[in-house]
């Protein structure tokens, strides 16, 4: 069983058996799937160099769209163009997280500075809002449901499987931030 | 008002009117059932520079109110904020401001 990170001098520690490893470095390399572009990057060496993408659209796969959302409630049109401007770098940032967090997957301990912390959680966080997609959380009430699912005798069906996996990240990823926020505080 | 400081008030509404057009733009950050409270808060106090307090204050308000204003500015700078904010993976929309808060 994973154990809990926690803060001390040398940064954040943490420590994943090998099989919850397997399942991190599965989940992290499903969502980089996800976030690839699938056109390259514009020729125009200009609009390439500014990460400029006229060619975007609004994802059609819920999930994705969580990750890469709206930026103006109410208008597709200014929508559309804060997409054309950001979207590449904002996938290109996700990825690099993923990546960082996947290869600190290559040992059974953790140790983690600041930097890595952040991109931890991040990864840790999109996992999250990729697994909430697919399971309909939509309220604190469907939170609350998924969250009863604790014990893997009962992963009969992919629902109560992504829950399990849902709440194991999720007890992760908090705990990891729990760490995080005693290092802040450490530094006030 | 006296009437002796009336040339300084003009010179006054000059310089807003000037730079009002970037002002009253606003980050909102959106409540939903997945990101952690701690998770918002580390992020709010590690990206903008809040204060624990403060960045709690906020992060109740997307909790319990499902919505707050979290950063005010220009156009630019709320959007860079946007984008940053989708990189943590929290939801954030630009919106002209009404009256600040």
């Amino acid at each position: 069983m994973a154990k809990a990170f926690s803060a001390g001098r040398r940064g954040i520690t943490g420590h994943l058996e090998s099989a919850e490893r397997d399942l991190l470095r599965k989940l992290f390399s499903d969502i980089i799937s996800m976030l690839e572009p699938d056109s390259p990057a514009h020729e125009d060496p200009l609009a390439a160099l500014i990460g400029l993408d006229m060619d975007v659209s609004v994802p059609s796969d819920p999930a994705l769209l969580r990750l890469l959302p709206d930026a103006v409630k109410d208008d597709a049109a200014a929508s559309l163009e804060f997409r054309q401007l950001t979207e590449r770098s904002l996938r290109e940032g996700k990825i690099g997280a993923l990546r960082a967090a996947s290869l600190g997957l290559e040992s059974d301990k953790l140790v983690l500075d600041a930097e890595a912390a952040r991109h931890w959680a991040m990864a840790l966080n999109d996992v999250r809002l990729v697994l909430a997609e697919r399971l309909d959380i939509r309220s604190e009430e469907d939170a609350d449901k998924v969250h009863e699912v604790q014990d893997w005798d009962q992963a009969e069906d992919v629902d109560s499987y992504l829950s399990l996996v849902y709440n194991f990240v999720t007890w992760l990823q908090e705990s990891l931030v729990q760490a995080m926020l005693s290092s802040l505080a450490r530094k006030d | 008002m006296s009437v002796s400081t009336a040339p300084e008030t003009d010179r006054e509404v000059t310089t807003s009117e000037l730079i009002s057009p970037d002002i009253p733009w606003e980050l909102i950050v959106w409540n939903d059932p997945v990101n952690l409270m701690s998770y918002v808060s580390y992020v709010f106090q590690s990206y903008f520079g809040y204060s624990e307090a403060k960045a709690a204050k906020l992060m109740m308000q997307v909790h319990t109110e499902g919505r707050s204003a979290v950063a005010h500015g220009s156009k630019e700078k709320m959007e860079a904020h946007a984008a940053a904010m989708h990189g943590y993976g929290l939801w954030a929309t630009v919106q002209k401001g009404g009256p600040r808060g």
